[in-house]
């Protein structure tokens, strides 16, 4: 049932353009040469006080300047949500060289996730309403309480009017809404669609992930965030915004643009789990990581490299790395694995900067390293924290896993 | 050959009933279900009334063998909503083959917030910390993770978030992930609870009525907020047939698009949702003149009823004056999140047993608004295809086209 061919080009999607706004820096080249580096966005936060926190480090956005990309008249009604999202959207457009006209707004849109959308509004629109009443509070604030916001500013400021869509999945909210674009482009409704995510750090959202003992260090050891290491015990907050521009193949190809990958197939999935637990057995990565595999007509061999969703969490990268040892076991040679959010910081819409990494690591052959894992978990191939991978990719997964149980698998082609 | 989606479960809570049954009395008895709030208290804001759902106790409609605790009554809303659903399409208990392949796509809103109100007003009020785990149902992707897990599904999951067409965008997206090959079925629809923030937020706008709605009507002032949750289950035709389940209807297609205009109002020029309800027809493979009911958005502000009426014109023609019209939410309410998933139970329902929903409330007719608002009572009528339109903040428009389930064509879609 899974099992779909796409060989007709108006069915092939592919990634033309990307953007980002992140804390490896805003657009391509900044966020490539950090990245591929093995430099590091987390830090101590700046933005607001920790002291009374168990934790304190985050990886945050530094040195974003909004006016480099939005209209000085839209940036005041603007949150950050939203001013990171339409900063991505619009070098994501810009990097895949396409203007909005009025011949061809009405294609264009956006599907937009956000796992936690504008934390920041929400607790100052609330705080104010429950301690000083309903006379106090700023109408001005409201049209950015609404998740949907960032995807509305960005049409407004950047003026496509097509498929408008905003996806909330927790830690699979970015992958979810690549997974709704792909479906859109293949199914005909858009010819061009934005599609990642967005998610910002604030300071009531930072003090509840630490009550509920997410971040690093839940052991009481040294704060730090280390994927699939021996030594990680808990992740780091991050934020940012990653930005694909998809179209199908043969619009890419009538445009003249060379694509940096396609996406070949979708995989999405669930297992019962506690609402705030990650999951703590492989079957459901699998799974979907089957239905991915079987959606884009590849074998378990046929993929070079993943993109791991792992975060730094106990369980959370224990049970991925098991599932690759079962999955990948007689695959020779079993895929190569990079956790980017070492160095990005898990921001729960990762999916979207981190799709936009593997994007540029298909068209450099290289993958950039698993900042902070020096001593694996596991057998398995990591590119491990100061290793430079070279190596040929015809394909390569990304990976969305969720607390609540949820999966979202993305194979991507050259 | 496009496959052919059927709904073959129907689940709704809401101010009118808390079953699907008697909501289709209540439509076509045309009672309201806006009255007085007492879920919080509404001291100091201009309205105090809504489609609030009275006396709710999850209890009464959510089973002992299912977990409540850490629940939102967003989420209790929607397990009780899901659970009829389910029920209804003979789904539950679930097969546990066929629930490895179902999937869950709902509407989301305002989530966990009433619950997170407590505490956090609490919190900034005393300084004294309570249970941070309070916040663990804040998200409204919690509703969806909630009944996946509980009912053990392994298909693909989402809570959308286009503000007041999140509960349509859901049908749709529903739609797309069968029609590409992700899943079979898929429980589909939306949830919006009453909370402070979001009852302050319309307050705060200016774009709530003091009493009640009146769509259409000359002295409209606003919305009347309201609650409830609406699930549908969707399937391929196929495996409907093939397991003998019974058919309410079918989702014919559906339009998204953007106004790219203004944050909270409405673009004038109706751009937006003209393109809205032309996408959903071009999707559907219908032109206007299949259309026999419109489900309106209609929430009674004034710009959206005379910007909707512009729209309807524009897409259909002089035929606009022979298509009703109506506003269900002058009986339910503005639900949000859960609108467009609770205006298609109303679509589905109009198409199975003959008959228009009245738009109630209605006194004085507006030169801006001049089309067939079925301001008389409910009617009888044989429907073929019914057009629901969903409007939101955001600019975000989505229009989801029902049709009535024939079996003309069904043996070819199953072979």
């Amino acid at each position: 049932m899974h099992h779909h061919k796409h060989q007709d080009p108006a069915g092939r999607v592919v990634v033309t353009g990307i953007g980002m706004v992140t804390p490896l820096g805003a657009g391509k080249e900044e966020f490539a040469a950090n990245l591929f580096s093995g430099k590091t966005g987390v830090a101590p936060i700046q933005s607001f006080d920790t002291a009374s926190f168990s934790s304190h480090l985050g990886a945050e956005v530094t040195g974003f300047n909004p006016r480099d990309f939005i209209s000085v008249k839209n940036l005041r009604r603007m949150d950050k949500t939203s001013l990171f999202t339409t900063a991505a959207a619009r070098l994501a457009l810009q990097d895949a060289g396409l203007d909005i006209t009025p011949d061809n707004r009405d294609r264009i849109g956006i599907v937009l996730g956000t796992a936690f959308g504008a934390t920041d509004v929400t607790a100052q629109f609330s705080g104010t309403l429950l301690t000083q009443g309903p006379a106090s509070v700023n109408p001005i604030l409201v049209p950015n309480i609404v998740m949907n916001a960032p995807a509305g500013h960005a049409s407004i400021e950047l003026g496509f009017r097509g498929v408008n869509t905003t996806v909330t999945h927790f830690a699979v909210s970015a992958e979810t809404a690549i997974a709704y674009a792909v479906a859109a482009i293949r199914r005909g409704t858009a010819d061009y669609l934005l599609a990642g995510g967005v998610d910002i750090l604030s300071k009531f959202y930072y003090e509840s992930l630490t009550k509920f003992r997410a971040l690093s260090p839940q052991n009481g050891k040294e704060e730090s965030c280390r994927p699939f290491d021996i030594r990680r015990n808990g992740t780091v907050v991050g934020e940012g915004s990653g930005i694909l521009l998809l179209e199908s193949l043969q619009s890419a190809l009538s445009r003249g643009r060379v694509p940096y990958c396609e996406i070949k197939g979708v995989g999405m999935g669930a297992s019962p789990t506690a609402p705030t637990a990650w999951p703590a057995e492989p079957s459901g990565i699998k799974k979907t990581l089957r239905r991915a595999l079987e959606n884009a007509s590849l074998r378990a061999g046929e993929i070079q490299a993943i993109f791991a969703a792992a975060n730094g969490d106990r369980i959370l990268d224990e049970t991925e790395a098991r599932a690759y040892e079962d999955f990948f076991a007689g695959a020779n040679p079993a895929p190569r694995i990079t956790a980017v959010k070492g160095a990005t910081g898990e921001s729960f819409s990762s999916g979207g900067i981190r799709a936009c990494a593997l994007a540029l690591a298909m068209g450099k052959n290289s993958l950039p390293p698993s900042v902070g894992l020096s001593a694996p978990l596991s057998e398995l191939p990591f590119v491990k924290e100061r290793e430079k991978a070279d190596l040929v990719m015809t394909n390569a997964a990304l990976a969305g896993i969720s607390f609540g149980g949820s999966y979202v698998y993305l194979i991507f082609g050259q | 050959m496009k496959k052919r989606i059927v709904i073959t479960g129907l689940g709704t809570i809401n101010s009118l009933a808390d079953n699907v049954p008697d909501f289709a009395i209540a439509l076509r008895e045309g009672r309201c279900g806006i009255g007085e709030i007492d879920l919080f208290d509404t001291t100091g804001f201009r309205s105090h009334t809504g489609g609030q759902i009275k006396n709710f106790s999850a209890r009464d409609y959510i089973p002992r063998e299912f977990s409540i605790k850490r629940m939102s009554r967003a989420d209790m809303l929607a397990f009780a909503a899901a659970l009829e659903a389910l029920r209804n399409a003979g789904l539950y208990p679930p097969p546990q083959e066929a629930a490895e392949e179902i999937g869950v796509v709902i509407g989301g809103g305002a989530g966990g917030l009433l619950e997170a109100e407590d505490f956090y007003g609490r919190l900034l009020t005393t300084g004294r910390e309570n249970k941070f785990s309070t916040l663990s149902a804040l998200f409204c992707a919690s509703s969806a993770d909630r009944i996946a897990s509980a009912f053990h599904f392994g298909g693909p999951k989402a809570t959308l978030m286009t503000a007041c067409s999140g509960g349509a965008t859901a049908l749709g997206y529903a739609r797309d992930l069968m029609v590409n090959g992700h899943a079979s079925v898929v429980l589909a629809g939306g949830v919006e609870p009453m909370c402070r923030t979001t009852f302050a937020a319309f307050n705060a706008l200016k774009s709530v009525a003091a009493d009640y709605c009146r769509p259409f009507d000359k002295n409209r002032e606003g919305l009347s907020l309201g609650e409830a949750a609406a699930m549908m289950v969707l399937e391929e035709l196929p495996h409907a047939l093939a397991r003998g389940a019974k058919i309410h209807g079918e989702i014919l297609g559906y339009g998204i698009t953007c106004d790219s205009y203004h944050m909270t109002a409405p673009d004038e020029q109706a751009s937006g949702a003209i393109r809205s309800m032309r996408a959903a027809l071009q999707d559907s493979g219908l032109s206007p003149d299949d259309i026999d009911y419109i489900n309106a958005h209609g929430t009674a502000t004034p710009v959206n009823d005379a910007m909707e009426t512009k729209a309807i014109r524009e897409v259909f023609g002089r035929r606009a004056y022979a298509i009703p019209v109506s506003s269900t939410k002058s009986m339910h309410a503005h639900t949000l999140g859960a609108a467009g998933a609770l205006e298609g139970i109303v679509s589905v329902l109009a198409l199975r047993e003959g008959f228009i929903p009245p738009t109630i409330h209605y006194q004085e007719p507006d030169p801006a608004c001049d089309l067939d608002y079925v301001t008389d009572g409910a009617r009888r009528a044989t429907l073929h295809a019914v057009l629901s339109n969903s409007f939101a903040f955001g600019g975000n428009n989505t229009t989801v086209i029902f049709g009535k389930y024939s079996e003309r064509g069904a043996a070819d879609a199953s072979s």
